[in-house]
This record gives C-alpha cells, structure tokens and sequence, in this order.
C-alpha cells in the first residue's frame, strides 16, 4: 500500500508543470463507522506533493480560506472542505455552516524552514479530519511521516518543538502541541444551551462571514469569492448578494504589515474579529470552559462587562499577572487580556491550547484596540 | 521517532490479556497492590497501564465504564491526561508508589484533566502540572480519594493554579486526600453542587480549602495548615450559582501564615495569616473547628463589595440563575430581574475554639493593612470572629446591643472566642473590639430556615 502510495505520488510529481492541482477515485468518507481508517490517504481527500510543496485534493474536496484565522503558533494552515455527492449547504448569516453528515472538513499544519520564503521546504506536520458522522463530528488527528508521504492516524497527539525562521529573520522554536484526541472538544465542544448538560461537537471555522473571502482556485477557475465558488458548484443554496453576506475582517494584511493596514474606523472590527477567531470558541456563553470565567468574546456579545471591561477575572490563577481587569479600556498596559494574549509563560498564556509563542501582530492589534477605548480607571 | 498508536494499543491490550489470569502477574511487581484481577475492580473493561505513552493512547480511545489500573512508578508525560467519557476510573497503587509528573511539559495544560460522569480517582499523586493537578469539570459523580495533588517547589507563584479541583460538577466527594503548594488554592470546589469534602489536608497553599459558588457543601475532618489562609467560602460576581449551605466543621486550622505567593486574583487578597473568610456568603455554619496560631485571624465574615465595590457586577438574571435560590433572602439587583449575592448573611459561628490567633496581622496586602490599622487603634489582638458590617442599618462602636444584626450572623459557644465588628467600606472607621459573649443581638444560634441541609450523595464509583 505505501509502496503503491509513493508510486502514485511519484508519478504525480513526475507530471512536472502539468501536475494536476486535483485528482479523481472515490473519497472514502464512511459516516458509519467507529473510528477513521489508520492512514490518511485511505481515505483519498488530500495527497501532498513535497516536490511542489502543495496540497492536491481530491476532485471532490475545495480548499478554502480564513478571513481571520485562529493562530497556532504560526503554522501554515491548508483548509478544504468535502461534501458527500449531491450534498448540499443552507447559507445561514450566522454560526457554522451546517454541513450534512458523510461530510468532512480538513485542515493541514505545516512549517517552512523559513517565513521569509514560505513556499520553499515546507515540511507538513499533521493533517486534522473532521467528519460529520451519523451520531455527530468525530475528530481525527494525523501525523505525518518524517518522508512526508502519509500520515498515520495519532489520537495521542504529539508535543514537538519545531525550529523555524520568522518574516524578521529571526530564529524561533514553538513547542508546537499536535492536540490529543481528547484535546479537541476543548475548542470544537458546545453546549446546546448555556449552563446546559448537552454538550455537542462542532466545526468552527466554516462561517459565512469567515468564508466571505476570495480566493485562488487555480487553473481554470481563478480567483473567486468561495462563497459564490460553492454555490456555482452546487454545494451552497440560499446564498443572498455578497454585498449581504457578513465579513470578518481580513486579518492577512495585518500578517503582512501590522497595524499600518487598519485604519482607524475598523480597528474595532478587526480587534472584535480577533478576539471571535482566537477566544470565542471557548470564551462564550455556551463554551464549556470559557463559561466558567463569564468572560464572552464572541464578536455579537455586546455586553461590555462580560466582554471584560473593568471585569474581574473567574479564576485566572496565575493567568492574570499580578492585573486587576480583564480588560481597563484605555490601557493595554492594565489589562488582563492583553498580558494573556502577550505572555510566553505556560500556566498564564491564552488561548489555553496551541499556542506557545506570542502572535505578535494579534497582541499589536489587541493592544491597539484597548487603547484605542474610551479610558475607565475601572475603580469605584 | 514518532509514539505509535497502535503500539499503545497493543501493550494496552497485552494489559487487558492480563485481566484473565487469575491475577498470577498482577499479584507482584508494578500490580502488587491493585490489578485488574483484584476483588475491587468490578468493571468488566479494566486495563493494566504501565507506561505514560500506552495511558494517553488508552484515553484518547475509551470506552465508557473503563478502568485504568496505573502501575508503580512514575509516568512522566509532556501534555494532560484527558478522559472524555463517563465511567472511568483512574487508580494507581498508593500515593506515594504511582506518581504521575507533569514536570516536563513545555506546552500549557492541567495533569488529570476530565469531563465525564461517575469518575472516579484514587491512590496516586499528581506531580507539577503546568496548570491544574486535577481538574474535573461539567461531571455528576466525582470521587476524589487517597491522592495527592503537589507541586515540588514550596511557595513559587509559578506553581500551577489548583490542585485538587472539581468544577461545575455535582455529587462530589473529595477524601483523605492531599493538596499542596499550589499558587492559588489547592483543594478547590468551585460552582458545584452536593458535595462532600472530609479528612483531606491541604498545606503550603495559598488558599488551603476553597468552597466558591458551590450549593450543599459539608466539609469536614480536614487540616488546613501552613496556607496563606485555611479554609475560605465565598461566591464570585456574575456566576450564576449562589452559593448556599456550606458547612465546615470539626475541622483543623492552624498556623496558616505563609506568605501569600499567588500570581493574582481574588486569593492575592488573603492576608497571610488567615484562618476561615467567608466572603459573599449565606448560609454558612463554622461549628466545632479548631482554630490555632493564624497570626491575623481566625474567622472573618466580609461582604461581596470588598473585592468587587460596583453592586451591578453582582447582578445575577434570575432567568440564568442554576440551583436552588427561591427560598434565599437575595437582595434585589441593580437591574429589573436581578437578584444579588454580594451580602454575607445567615451564618452560624458556633462552638470553634481559638488559640493564639490574631496576635500580629499580616501587613503585607490590603486587608491586612487595613486590619492591623484599625486593630493598631484599639490596641489589642484581633477578634476571633471579625464581622464587616457592611449593610446593617446601625453601627455603634461602644455598645455591642445597639448594633442592628440584620445580616443574621449568630456567633455563640466558642472557647475563647471574641467578636470584632467593622466596616471595610468605609474604613477607616471607628470599630469595636474585644467583645465578649453573650454577643447581644449576634447571640441567635441557629440559622434562619433550618440548619444546613444534609449532603446526602448518590451511590458514586
């Protein structure tokens, strides 16, 4: 099988320039069964072409994209999105968009050697396959093998520290955590109502204001907003005129060059989408660990107390180093919020998973929007 | 090199072949105490864990109703021990002979970390988690017994946060266990309800015992001893249970005066010295505790408003509030459809005796300050019993009998024991010191509505 397996990626890297971008044969997504099979290409979405550096999918799967995605420790993420044939999405404006069950989303982890140069020496860390199954979503990590060839069902997760140089230059190590199986309800579980018993399990990333973005198809079908993508394919029904659908901001800019591509007007909007992406899928009312400090970052939560203005954490332990508010507007410098987001210590970082090293260009942004609030001393 | 699942897999499995031969290899080496094939596992799905990589294999793909019999030794691991699934029960071979340690971890996360129903965890310790020892969280039917949550380091504010912490569960029992050196509170209940915690000690932590936000606690039998302070009850702003019927008795508080080293939050407040608070709390009875050498205090009943003066933050809508609350005397909230939990109210204090407390009050933070302050103007050791009256209608530094009890605190029967009253808010403010029983309108000896209601558990794992 992994002989055949290489043969087939060789073959494919051999294709040189008219390597195809997408490949064909059955995916092999079984809603009804117990556990995902132990290699990654058995279930035939995504192969990866280490010569190229690129993911192909299968002729059924669509990459998509993230307005603001959630940091991990700066890993490359490639996303792409399955649905069983003939299958169908409602548009909703908001939450997740409701994927019918035999569908899956996956999403791949990778490092280059160098950010400086991201397309070159890309080495692929996990590949993390979400399916909808008959009683719910399961999820299912993958790890990589060092040849890069496929990647073996891991439900023990991994902590590896990855080497990498960063856009400055600079040498970084992030003590990357690929999440125990266990792991993942600590961002994809929900309640089904707030302070309920019912928890279930959920995508995250595929919301209609997060997937309003363009994006490039490549050959043959270019650059085009994924929204409008999926509804020409067939897979998305209801969509209203985009100029209707919600956007999240776009956070690349930001990446690239910091606070200079916000302007003013929509510093709230980025923060807010920021904080949505990055905390909200625990720090919300129905998050089962977030609920526990009332502290709510959802992007529509507009209750500035529960959004941490002059709040005082739950119990932040060591988290809140040695600050009194979760947020102080007007100061950054005071603000809980803003030395978890910013901190390295293990025991005080947030978010709790999957980050080990400063997201500098959040912090900047975070910091900005805080001192950019109306300034409360936050004291009686 | 890569850990491979199914090499977990297959030694787990080797361990569940064990399970069938009468007990032959379980009754010697790493099994000597408890195998699969001991009289006291009466799950039919029991596994023999010998390694760290083969436990976390093992928990990613449970079954429910699993048993994990933890060999001798130390399992050292680089991330959490989860269980997501109900029925588990995690046992070692004995506090000090199975010892999970988190030490290494470079990634942050807490060492037992469980959502499930009727879990159980006993006989092993939890060494140096990044985070939290063991936390339990959104379960019904915990069992904490025989284990030990501990951090090497005494006193170092990078200590994870909480030891021993079962979190918006019910039907917990926590006992004859062991919580240390953690830099917030080692044995902490938080937002549960009907739990019961006996014959524990808790030592080196800056809170020892915590009960917060948590409805039918009975808490007895415990030492609290070396803390920054012993053993506290108190509700947090905007949390939507109010606490309610806690009962700490025969229990032991001595000699917490450790300096306080929290990193933060509501617990950097204790001054160390510190015996028993209960902070925006109802329906509290202290009864036959031992009270002894806590250099600022024994007991201190506070109102909500001294950590959190902004009344609104302690609006609770009556809609989202969980647990029992209709028959409470809850101030109405700030806002329509709110109710309050900021008061302290309804509290017994009876029959605790008290030796050499409050002889120098800690002046290393606020409330310390403020208490060596005003006890500094009087001149005299601090009270055993201190009451911030916040809230009562009239104050009279002179004569005890003309002072209003409309919070209902009844202080009686102790051996010993005197009663200070004051006022935090409006500090600093005449106080009145040094009274001695009968305590004139604080001399009632029985809550309003009834003692405190019995816990009775359900039958747990």
């Amino acid at each position: 099988m992994r002989t055949f397996l290489a043969f087939t990626l060789l073959l494919a890297a051999c294709g040189g320039e008219d390597a195809p971008s997408s490949f064909s044969g059955p995916v092999r997504v079984d809603p009804t069964a117990s556990r995902a099979p132990a290699r990654l290409s058995e279930l035939n979405l995504l192969r990866w072409d280490a010569v190229a550096g690129t993911f192909e999918y299968n002729e059924r799967v669509v990459p998509y994209d993230l307005n603001t995605p959630l940091f991990s420790d700066f890993a490359v993420k490639d996303r792409a999105l399955y649905l069983p044939e003939g299958a169908t999405v409602t548009y909703t404006a908001e939450g997740v968009l409701e994927l019918p069950v035999g569908s899956a989303i996956v999403k791949s982890f990778s490092y280059p050697a160098d950010f400086r140069e991201p397309d070159v020496a890309r080495n692929v860390i996990e590949t993390r396959v979400l399916i909808h199954a008959e009683d719910g979503w399961e999820n299912w990590p993958y790890i990589w093998d060092e040849a890069q060839q496929d990647a073996l069902l891991s439900p023990s997760g991994e902590v590896r520290a990855i080497d990498f140089v960063d856009t400055e230059g600079e040498t970084r190590t992030a003590n990357y955590l690929v999440p125990q199986r266990n792991q993942c309800g600590a961002c994809h579980a929900l309640q089904t109502t707030a302070g309920g018993e019912e928890t279930f399990f959920t995508p995250i990333g595929p919301k209609a204001r997060n997937l309003n973005r363009t994006f490039d198809f490549g050959p043959g079908v270019g650059l085009r907003n994924q929204l409008d993508y999926l509804a020409e394919l067939g897979m998305l029904t209801g969509l209203p005129a985009l100029t209707e659908v919600p956007a999240a901001m776009d956070f690349s800019p930001i990446e690239e060059s910091g606070l200079a591509a916000v302007a003013p007007e929509d510093l709230d909007h980025a923060a807010r989408d920021y904080l949505d992406v990055n905390c909200a899928h625990c720090h919300n009312p129905r998050g089962v660990q977030g609920q526990t400090s009332q502290l709510f970052l959802n992007y529509d939560n507009e209750d500035t107390f529960r959004l941490g203005f002059c709040k005082r954490p739950g119990s932040a332990g060591e988290g809140n180093g040695g600050l009194t508010y979760d947020i102080v507007p007007g100061n950054p410098d005071e603000s809980i919020l803003v030395f978890r987001t910013e901190t390295e210590e293990v025991g005080a970082m947030m978010p709790l998973l999957g980050r080990s090293l400063a997201h500098d260009r959040g912090v900047e942004l975070l910091r900005a929007w805080v001192a950019s609030l109306p300034p409360e001393t936050c004291e009686e | 090199m890569k850990k491979s699942f199914f090499l977990g897999l297959l030694v787990a499995l080797s361990g569940l072949a064990g399970c069938g031969d009468d007990g032959g290899e379980g009754t010697s080496g790493a099994f000597a105490n408890l195998s699969c094939a001991s009289s006291e596992v009466t799950s039919a799905n029991c596994v023999e864990i010998a390694d760290a990589a083969t436990l976390i294999a093992e928990v990613n793909l449970l079954e429910p109703d699993t048993t994990l019999v933890l060999g001798a030794g130390t399992f050292e691991f680089d991330n959490a021990v989860t269980i997501r699934a109900n029925g588990i029960s995690l046992i070692g071979q004995g506090i000090e002979e199975t010892v999970l340690a988190f030490g290494s971890g470079t990634t942050q996360f807490n060492g037992v970390d469980v959502v499930g129903d009727d879990f159980l965890v006993q006989d092993l310790t939890v060494l140096d988690a990044p985070k939290d020892g063991i936390r339990v969280e959104d379960s019904d039917g915990v069992t904490f017994r025989r284990i030990r949550a501990t951090w090497t380091n005494e006193g170092d504010m990078n200590n994870g946060a909480y030891g021993i912490y079962p979190v918006k569960s019910q039907n917990v029992l926590v006992e004859d266990s062991f919580a240390e050196n953690a830099s917030d509170a080692g044995l902490y209940v938080g937002q549960c309800i009907n739990v019961i915690v006996r014959n524990n000690e808790v030592r080196g932590n800056v809170a020892g015992l915590e009960i917060e936000n948590t409805q039918y606690a009975d808490v007895y039998g415990n030492l609290a001893e070396d803390n920054t302070g012993g053993i506290v009850v108190f509700d947090l702003p905007g949390n939507p249970i109010v606490g309610r019927d806690v009962r700490l008795r025969d229990n032991r508080i001595i000699n917490n005066n450790r300096d306080n080293f929290a990193p933060g939050g509501t617990v950097a407040q204790i001054p160390p010295g510190t015996g028993t608070f209960a902070m925006a709390s109802r329906r509290v009875e202290i009864t036959n505790n031992r009270y002894e050498n806590n250099r600022t205090l024994d007991i201190a009943i506070i109102s909500g408003l001294v950590i959190e003066g902004d009344a609104s933050a302690w609006d609770l809508v009556e809609t989202e509030m969980i647990g029992d609350f209709g028959d409470l005397a809850l101030l109405p909230g700030t806002s329509d459809g709110t109710w309050s939990n900021f008061r302290s109210e309804n509290i017994v204090i009876a029959n605790n005796m008290h030796t050499g407390s409050g002889a120098s009050p800690s002046t290393t933070n606020m409330l310390g300050t403020l208490i060596a302050f005003l006890y500094g103007e009087v001149d005299g050791p601090v009270d055993s019993v201190v009451y911030d009256n916040i809230g009562e209608s009239t104050f009279d530094a002179m004569d005890l009998e003309r002072n209003s009890n409309d919070n209902r605190l009844c202080v009686g029967g102790n051996t010993a024991g005197t009663l200070g009253l004051l006022n935090l808010e409006n500090a600093p403010a005449p106080i009145l010191a040094g009274a001695t029983a009968p305590f004139g309108p604080f001399g009632c000896d029985a809550l309003e509505g009834g003692p405190v209601a019995e816990v009775s558990l359900p039958q747990l794992p």
